[in-house]
């Protein structure tokens, strides 16, 4: 009997472990899927995007770029904050798909429409790219800055890529690879249009224009002359 | 943030910097042949290339709400020099500016010049205003910057 009760409290025991040891387990794997982003909004890969383009606060605004020229001077670009547009152009000198953008930057094909956007070549730094190739490609007039720790804090995922950076509030309105000067202007223009339809729709404070002009006439959310032919039917569960 | 030539600055977000070397042959009171001199510029305008030592090709584009701030360095000789007895990074005032202060005088702006010594070396601080109008305003801009300037020994 005796016997029979040891080996039942050494099974108890083991059991014991054994579940401690699953549930362990379990909350590493939640703790990694979590990490994902898995289980919230956006868990299709889209959190990098929608952290760029949540509202801008200075906290959450696009860096600066800092690195240096070709001629080896130490230079740093104001993105945020500044009145303009950003346009930054993430070129590399080993990218077969970057030659036609270059050359379209020495002829001019590559200077964007709009008048308030500026220009700016990214390339790595100069531990990753050809010097003297990037010396053959570098067009002149253009602001050209190599800097690796560009490429990381906007986390491009391929060259070439493109980022336009609304400079008042710091916040990308659009971004994304082109192989040509003609793709990269459909895209930023799109952008531009968005972002200026956005604009126009929403206040300094993020509030709808049409719903702020109906608080001041005095009509709230819920009031009656908003649905003429009643109120909403509330969902009910069966 | 931007570094080189034993100089720092904290930029703020926004400004455009530069830190170059020019060569002294093409520098006022050159030193040392063949030596070459630090030259920072930081602008809350886009830098144009090509640009001037002292600005010009840059000043031409800015606007009234914009700011050129100029860092020059001189030779050693010109440290323990009358002209550059001033010992510290200076802080602007408005009384200082004035447009026939400029290098070349633009209509609505105005500039302001400064000799002075740190940490062993010789320097031109000179700074733009986009409208001199408008100065009570873009001065305390330009004294938070030099705030953030650092300047190692020679």
């Amino acid at each position: 009997m005796t016997a029979v009760l040891v080996i039942e409290g050494i099974a108890i025991i083991l059991l014991a472990l054994l579940v401690v040891g699953l549930l362990r387990s379990n909350a590493d794997v939640m703790r990694a899927l979590h990490e994902l982003g898995a289980g919230e909004p956006g868990s299709d890969g889209s959190s990098r995007r929608r952290h760029r383009h949540q509202a801008p606060t200075r906290e959450g605004a696009s860096p600066d770029v800092a690195g240096s020229s070709l001629s080896g001077s130490a230079v740093h670009v104001g993105v945020s904050g500044a009145p303009h547009s950003t346009l930054l152009a993430f070129l590399s000198t080993g990218c077969s798909a970057c030659v036609g953008l270059w050359e379209g930057l020495r002829t001019g094909v590559g200077m964007i429409g709009a008048d308030d956007t500026r220009l700016v070549v990214v390339t790595k730094g100069a531990e990753a790219e050809s010097e003297s190739r990037l010396r053959e490609l570098a067009p002149q007039g253009v602001s050209l800055v190599q800097s690796t720790d560009a490429w990381v804090d906007y986390e491009v995922p391929v060259s070439p890529y493109f980022v336009l950076v609304d400079g008042p509030s710091g916040a990308v309105i659009g971004e994304g690879s082109a192989s040509s000067w003609d793709q990269v202007s459909s895209l930023m223009s799109q952008a531009l249009a968005d972002a200026t339809s956005g604009r126009r729709d929403r206040l300094e404070n993020g509030e709808f224009r049409a719903d702020a002009e109906l608080r001041k006439a005095g009509i709230l959310p819920g009031d009656p002359s908003l649905y003429p032919e009643g109120p909403p039917q509330e969902d009910s569960e069966g | 943030m931007v570094r080189s030539a034993g100089i720092e600055v904290s930029v703020p977000s926004g400004w455009d910097a530069e830190i170059y070397r020019r060569e002294a042959d093409f520098a006022p009171q050159s030193g040392t042949p063949g030596a070459s001199r630090p030259v920072v510029h930081l602008g809350t305008f886009p830098l144009p290339q090509g640009r001037g030592d002292f600005g010009s090709g840059a000043v031409e584009i800015m606007s009234a709400d914009d700011l050129l701030v100029v860092l020059f360095e001189y030779g050693p000789e010109s440290v323990g020099t009358a002209l550059f007895a001033r010992s510290g990074v200076p802080r602007v005032a408005a009384a200082d500016f004035a447009p026939n202060n400029m290098q070349r005088p633009i209509a609505g702006q105005s500039g302001a010049q400064y000799f002075f010594n740190e940490s062993g070396r010789a320097f031109c601080l000179y700074v733009v205003l986009g409208a001199h109008a408008r100065r009570q305003e873009l001065i305390p801009e330009v004294n938070h910057l030099l705030a953030g300037l650092t300047i190692d020994p020679a």
